[in-house]
């Protein structure tokens, strides 16, 4: 099979015509050194030519039995030579994905070749592509998927370990958010699909120390098994990360549900969200995740179902005051959801004295068991709790609609106010850290360690609830926009009520100090930041932090400390309950693909080597995958040829594909209500059911 | 933004065909750069120096690593560049308004191909010969040629969007048995039969005649001796026709009012058989039809087809078409074909057939031969020896010996000396090399003969044809048959078949159908007209376009799965819910099980009539495993509103084209 056909190249220079401009190859495992340099020169003279004739550059260029998506970047060209028969939207998405890689590890393209050796850069792409190549099965390269554990397969207790591990690396200074890999499957992330697929394909082992540019060699200070290298994110991943933990961390125990929920709730947002790198919904994305986020947590039973965290609580408020509140325990006010959720993010530090996750044992999990397992199947569709919750946010909370649609143009003002590096880069930056740590901090609060920044007590004041107004604020409608925030912190909280003025005084300036922490991204619109790996034989994790983490070696020590022993039991207890070997079912009657559109991830049950019957099942899903990406009202489809027949649904978050593997009796093809095609959708309905499918 | 560009391995232009919107795309280009007061290039250039590269790398690539580029597109689709390599012609088609997709594209430049033949002949078959024809040296000459075609690729362009015939390549014909019936006599008797038996015809032998009503076919008469017309060059006349007098002139209808009384369903329902016809071997053709959709969005094209013609447009004109000379099929049988109008909108087609067809038929079976031996020569490498010993060299040889006897010609006699040395001397025999050169020649000789006899002396160019008094007397007597008939036939041809003739009862939530009989290439659909004028059950205006740009896409859709091997398809999409059934089936109509379908390539020739004739290739592929029967091929399309359960639609499917196939079989009793 044509498994092996990935071809990235880049050309360098300035595109002549028909000549081969010393073509830089970082990998091109299959043509023979002319044949690239024939092709880098042929290909990079048609660019040039249709880009005059059509005043924008083609993005697929396909041969007779090759095609290679292309992509212009400045004056740099990548192209990636796949299969004919990979659907042109997969091949493109592939291309993207592998500039992302290359950009995330190595910086802008141009920088990357200036500072690096070809020779290392080459070996890096070989690197890249050998893990792309042995963990790419057919239907992830249709897909563009990411790889993913076989969450049926995992206990149920152990995803939400590996989420709460995060959790509390989390709430470590510097740490933005991460994810949790097995043997190069994800286990749990919190980063968006996007930025997991960079994470997941990691450069080799001996690039730890070499190419001096790209990254630099850390003094021998660190742990066994962890490094730490420098990484660029895009500047919407890293506003979308900065974002994030304030959400994030407002409800650790809730998290590993939201996480799972975020694709549940998606769908009122653009479906176009399933394209990773599309620029136009990459603002959006983010905010989506958020809006996601938030409303969960306003769900006591879907969140917290032992219902410890009920103790109804108001937010908002400073330390001093929440602890108080707490003992006060008045009844819960339904109005402000948000409000209950403050207390259950703030319940686990509470509730037990050390947020050690060893300490959640078996048996008090058996209660969370049902839940948590229902969360770990990806997208079964809106949890009975989701929607509701999801409405009475948006009722609650004012207007967050407006607030998601208005998004861009926030996350614009933030990144157009990146300046080239200001002087007072580094003194601000723990104030920016702080800023962006905010929630995270005031469930930290009662750990000794939490006061080494400086200006904390400010900080209570971006609780979620206001921040969300706040940026309302910052939007066109103004005055109406604070006008709700006042709203907003006067049904809230009386306790905090007095800080408000200050707190929008503190929004201003707050932009201003995030952008000396993004000013370093001025080198071609990526944000430098760190990326920590620790690695427990076939477990990894990788977390991304501020710079300054490099440097902090208390910060690191209690990165490592915090999570090593759950890191070491999640290890043993993945090795010992994942099925050693992916013994395929014995008899399978059937075939499915399950995608998740917006966490972009797979279930399905196709063996490794696949069978005829397989092969048509898969050319049949690329099919379909394209024209569901293509029509976007599109919904159903069957589709039939002489020997199999496979019927395919999607909704904005995902898209299922089924096919019956008994040979059915052979039909004529002329429209009769026996033939057994158009009962697959009620088979499929009814199969996949166990798979945690939900159709109906 | 459109464009077509046909060009030779060396970026020479041999035709081009933009639209106003490309053409001042590439005026601003050239504009800015040029200095002021000098002129612009000439268009043709203009397109030659932009795609020059990427014709120069298509057959570097070929040349290199023996592929090369079939499809580009931009980001977001917005341009999309589709190539195709004819022999050592390369056809490019550009779109830059998202009103084509790739199938679309290499569906005009299959067409376009097809054109050229149906016009050429064998002499396409010959790089340097066919550069002659579509690039006269001469530059008045050139302009006309051009012009023609695309005036062609434009009328092409505006059917294939408005008539659902053109859509699905299938010929569609107007019902009403007894005027058909009435037709086939007058055609017969007064047309074939009269030009057969008249002393002033030359040497030309009428073959078929038929009437067409708009783009729609009213009847169809065949002489004793004449081969069957396949329905790609049916359809390809009917192109011709339509470009030479085109209908959107015509008085459209006087009342569509009028018109429901015609077409009311017992009528379709119960043709009359025709039974005079059957006897002498004629084929009899049914009518039904459509309405030919004169849309809102008339094109700017539409607009520049209707400015009148270039001369060489009129009058007979030497056309090629399959047909069976002397028992044997033979490809591209010059033909001369009259178009006489009767009234705007309404024609009658004449074929002849010119003395000189044993010759085409003798020069295509050389050229055949020829063209194998060169493919053993490229393939097998095999040396003289083995080549001699070939049972086709020693055909090939007798054949042409005494084809070079017969015809004389001091050319043609020391090629085939020259290829007789090297390949059957013993002493010395030549390599393959030398060998692929001697056939090449050999083979370009017979195309010079081929397009000597055929083209120099084209009716067009003043050869011999059917005189004009002959011409006007068949065409006054139609016109005085078919006078009364005149105004009813206009109408009939826009509300054709309508949704009321299947009545609602049975099918709820039917909202269109197609059917089509692929043996045949005839469809029935009901009439879907987005005219402004005519309304049908859809009415008119947005919904009814609406409907139509649906039917339209599940077209498409039809076409891409069926290309990668999917003959039945189910689609929901927002409100709509798309079928798609193919199905073959024996003569006495019972359905035959569904084979493999053979997927093709992305780049492969479409799935279509025109340009590739793709359902022949099909039935032909389906009859190897059923030799003993005759086996038919039919389509369904229908268009159901989604909130129909999967299984009733199946069953309206079923039923409806039960009910068709019983319709369209009765003519054939």
């Amino acid at each position: 099979l044509l498994t092996t056909r990935h071809r990235p190249g880049c050309v360098t220079s300035d595109l002549p015509l028909y000549s081969s401009p010393a073509p830089d190859f970082a990998a091109f495992p299959q043509t023979l050194l002319d044949q690239q340099e024939l092709l880098c020169g042929q290909i990079a003279g048609v660019v040039r030519c249709i880009s005059d004739i059509s005043a924008s550059a083609p993005a697929l260029v396909r041969l007779r039995k090759l095609k290679f998506a292309v992509k212009v970047d400045g004056e740099f060209l990548w192209v990636l030579g796949c299969a004919v028969e990979l659907p042109d939207i997969s091949c493109k998405q592939f291309l993207d994905q592998l500039i992302g890689v290359f950009n995330f590890y190595n910086g802008p393209v141009s920088l990357a070749y200036k500072n690096c050796s070809q020779e290392d850069l080459r070996a890096e792409w070989d690197t890249f592509i050998e893990q792309i190549l042995k963990n790419t099965g057919d239907l992830h390269k249709i897909f563009s998927s990411l790889w993913n554990l076989d969450r049926t397969q995992v206990e149920p207790l152990l995803l939400l370990k590996a989420a709460l591990i995060l959790q509390t690396c989390q709430r470590s200074p510097h740490v933005l958010a991460g994810c949790i890999l097995y043997k190069g499957l994800i286990v749990s992330t919190q980063l968006p699909p996007s930025l997991t697929a960079k994470v997941l394909i990691h450069p080799a082992a001996s690039r730890h120390q070499p190419c001096p540019c790209c990254f630099v060699i850390l003094g021998a200070a660190l742990p066994p098994n962890v490094r730490i290298m420098p990484v660029f994110l895009t500047e919407e991943e890293a506003t979308s990360l900065r974002e994030f933990p304030r959400e994030q961390a407002a409800s650790p125990a809730a998290a590993p549900a939201r996480l799972q929920q975020c694709s549940a709730q998606q769908p009122p947002h653009p479906r176009s969200t399933g394209a990773p790198t599309d620029n136009a919904t990459g603002h959006v994305e983010p905010m989506a995740w958020m809006l996601a986020a938030t409303p969960e947590s306003a769900c006591p039973d879907v969140a917290w179902p032992d219902g410890k965290g009920e103790n109804g609580h108001l937010p908002g408020c400073d330390l001093e005051n929440v602890k108080p509140a707490k003992l006060h325990s008045p009844p819960r006010d339904e109005g402000p959801g948000l409000g209950s959720s403050l207390v259950k993010e703030l319940h686990l530090p509470w509730g037990e004295e050390e947020p050690d996750l060893s300490a959640i044992h078996i048996p008090e999990a058996q209660e969370t068991e049902t839940s948590s397992g229902y969360f770990a199947l990806p997208s079964t569709g809106a949890p009975d709790g989701g929607g509701p919750c999801f409405e009475e946010f948006v009722r609650d909370s004012g207007d967050p609609a407006p607030e998601s649609r208005d998004a861009p143009p926030v996350v614009m003002a933030i990144s157009s106010v990146l300046s080239p590096s200001t002087p007072e880069m580094l003194s601000q930056n723990g104030a920016l850290e702080q800023h962006d740590d905010l929630p995270g901090d005031s469930s930290q609060a009662p750990f000794p360690r939490e006061d080494h920044l400086p200006g904390r007590t400010s900080r209570p004041r971006s609780w979620p609830c206001s921040d969300l107004r706040q940026r309302g604020t910052a939007l066109p409608e103004g005055e109406q926009g604070v006008e709700r925030s006042v709203g907003a912190h006067d049904s809230c909280s009386a306790p905090g009520g007095s800080a408000l003025p200050e707190s929008q005084d503190d929004n201003g300036p707050s932009a201003d100090r995030r952008d000396p922490g993004l000013a370093p991204a001025s080198c071609m619109g990526l944000v430098p930041t760190n990326l920590y790996t620790h690695s427990v034989n076939g477990l990894v994790l990788s977390l991304l932090a501020e710079e300054p983490l490099r440097g902090d070696d208390a910060a690191i020590e209690e990165v490592y400390h915090s999570s090593l022993a759950s890191l070491n039991g999640l290890e043993v207890h993945l090795k010992e309950t994942l099925p050693k070997d992916a013994a395929a079912s014995p008899s399978r009657t059937y075939n499915f693909t399950h995608y998740d559109r917006i966490q972009n991830v797979l279930t399905a049950n196709l063996p490794q080597t696949a069978t005829p019957q397989d092969r048509r099942f898969l050319r049949a899903v690329s099919l379909m995958h394209s024209d569901f990406a293509q029509l976007p009202a599109l919904y159903e489809m069957t589709v039939r040829n002489a020997s199999t027949a496979v019927y395919a649904c999607c909704s904005p978050a995902q898209e299922t594909y089924f096919q019956q593997l008994a040979a059915a009796a052979r039909s004529s093809g002329f429209p009769s209500p026996q033939d057994g095609a158009f009962s697959l959708p009620g088979k499929a309905r009814q199969k996949l059911l166990k798979h945690g499918v939900n159709l109906l | 933004m459109k464009c077509v560009l046909v060009a030779t391995e060396g970026a020479e232009v041999l035709f081009y065909w933009t639209d106003e919107a490309f053409a001042e795309s590439l005026r601003l280009k050239f504009g800015r750069s040029e200095n002021e007061g000098e002129e612009l290039p000439a268009l043709e250039d203009q397109l030659s120096t932009l795609l020059a590269p990427v014709i120069i790398s298509s057959m570097t690539m070929l040349e290199k690593l023996s592929d090369t580029y079939t499809c580009f597109s931009t980001e977001n689709g917005d341009y999309l560049y589709v190539l195709h390599l004819f022999g050592e012609c390369l056809f490019v088609a550009i779109n830059g308004d998202h009103t084509e997709d790739e199938g679309d594209l290499r569906q005009k430049l299959c067409v376009l191909k097809y054109l050229f033949e149906v016009h050429f002949g064998l002499v396409t078959v010959d790089g340097q010969l066919v550069r002659k024809e579509l690039r006269p040296p001469d530059r008045e000459r050139r302009v006309q040629v051009w012009e023609h075609f695309q005036s062609l690729l434009r009328t092409y362009g505006r059917l294939r969007e408005r008539e659902q015939c053109f859509a699905v390549e299938a010929v569609e014909r107007l019902i009403h048995p007894q005027l058909c019936e009435l037709c086939i006599e007058a055609l017969e008797r007064h047309v074939i039969q009269a030009v057969n038996s008249s002393p002033e015809r030359a040497g030309e032998e009428a073959l078929h005649a038929f009437l067409l009503v708009h783009s729609k076919l009213l009847a169809f008469y065949s002489s004793h001796s004449a081969s069957s017309l396949r329905p790609a060059d049916l359809l390809a006349l009917i192109l011709l026709v339509q470009d030479r007098y085109p209908s959107e002139s015509t008085a459209e209808d006087d009342d569509p009012q009028e018109t429901d009384s015609f077409s009311l369903p017992e009528e379709y329902f119960t043709p009359a058989p025709s039974p005079g016809e059957q006897s002498s071997g004629s084929t009899v053709w049914l009518d039904e039809g459509t309405p030919p959709t004169d849309a809102p969005q008339i094109a700017e094209d539409t607009l520049q087809m209707l400015v009148p013609h270039s001369p060489v447009a009129s009058g007979p004109r030497r056309i090629f078409l399959d047909a069976s000379v002397k028992e044997s099929h033979c490809p591209m049988v010059p033909h001369t074909a009259y178009c006489l109008p009767l009234w705007p909108g309404i024609n009658m087609v004449l074929l002849t057939k010119s003395p000189g067809s044993p010759l085409a038929l003798v020069l295509c079976q050389l050229l055949d031969a020829f063209s194998l031996l060169e493919k053993k020569l490229k393939e097998g490498q095999e040396a003289g020896t083995t080549l001699r010993s070939h049972p086709l060299m020693g055909d090939l040889r007798q054949r042409m010996d005494k084809f070079v006897k017969n015809r004389g010609g001091q050319e043609i006699q020391s090629t085939w000396l020259e290829f007789k040395s090297k390949a059957f001397s013993r002493s010395e025999p030549g390599s393959s090399w030398e060998l692929l050169q001697a056939c090449g020649k050999v083979k370009r000789q017979l195309c010079a003969i081929y397009r000597l006899s055929f083209l120099t002396t084209a009716p067009g160019r003043g050869g011999p044809h059917l005189p004009q008094q002959l011409q006007d007397k068949v065409q006054s007597i139609m016109q005085e048959k078919l006078t009364d008939w005149k105004d009813f036939l206009l109408v009939k041809s826009r509300r054709n078949v309508t949704m009321v003739s299947y009545p609602h009862a049975r099918a709820p939530r039917l909202v269109h159908f197609i059917y089509v009989d692929r043996t045949t290439g005839q469809m029935v659909a009901p009439s879907l007209s987005s005219s402004k004028r005519i309304s049908s059950e859809l009415g008119r205006g947005p919904l009814a376009t609406f409907i139509r740009t649906k039917v339209w896409s599940l077209i498409r859709l039809a076409r891409r799965y069926l290309q990668k091997g999917y003959a039945t398809l189910l689609f929901r999409e927002g409100d709509f819910c798309f079928s798609y059934f193919l199905w073959f089936e024996n003569e006495m109509g019972y359905k035959l099980q569904i084979i493999e379908v053979p997927v093709l390539s992305d780049d492969s020739t479409c799935i279509g009539v025109l340009g590739g004739d793709y359902y022949r290739k099909l039935l032909r592929y389906y009859s190897k495993s059923h030799p003993a029967e005759a086996v038919k091929c039919h389509e369904l399309l229908a268009l159901h509103l989604s909130v129909i359960p999967t299984d009733v639609l199946v069953q309206q499917a079923g039923e409806l084209a039960r009910r068709l196939w019983e319709t369209s079989r009765l003519p054939l009793l």
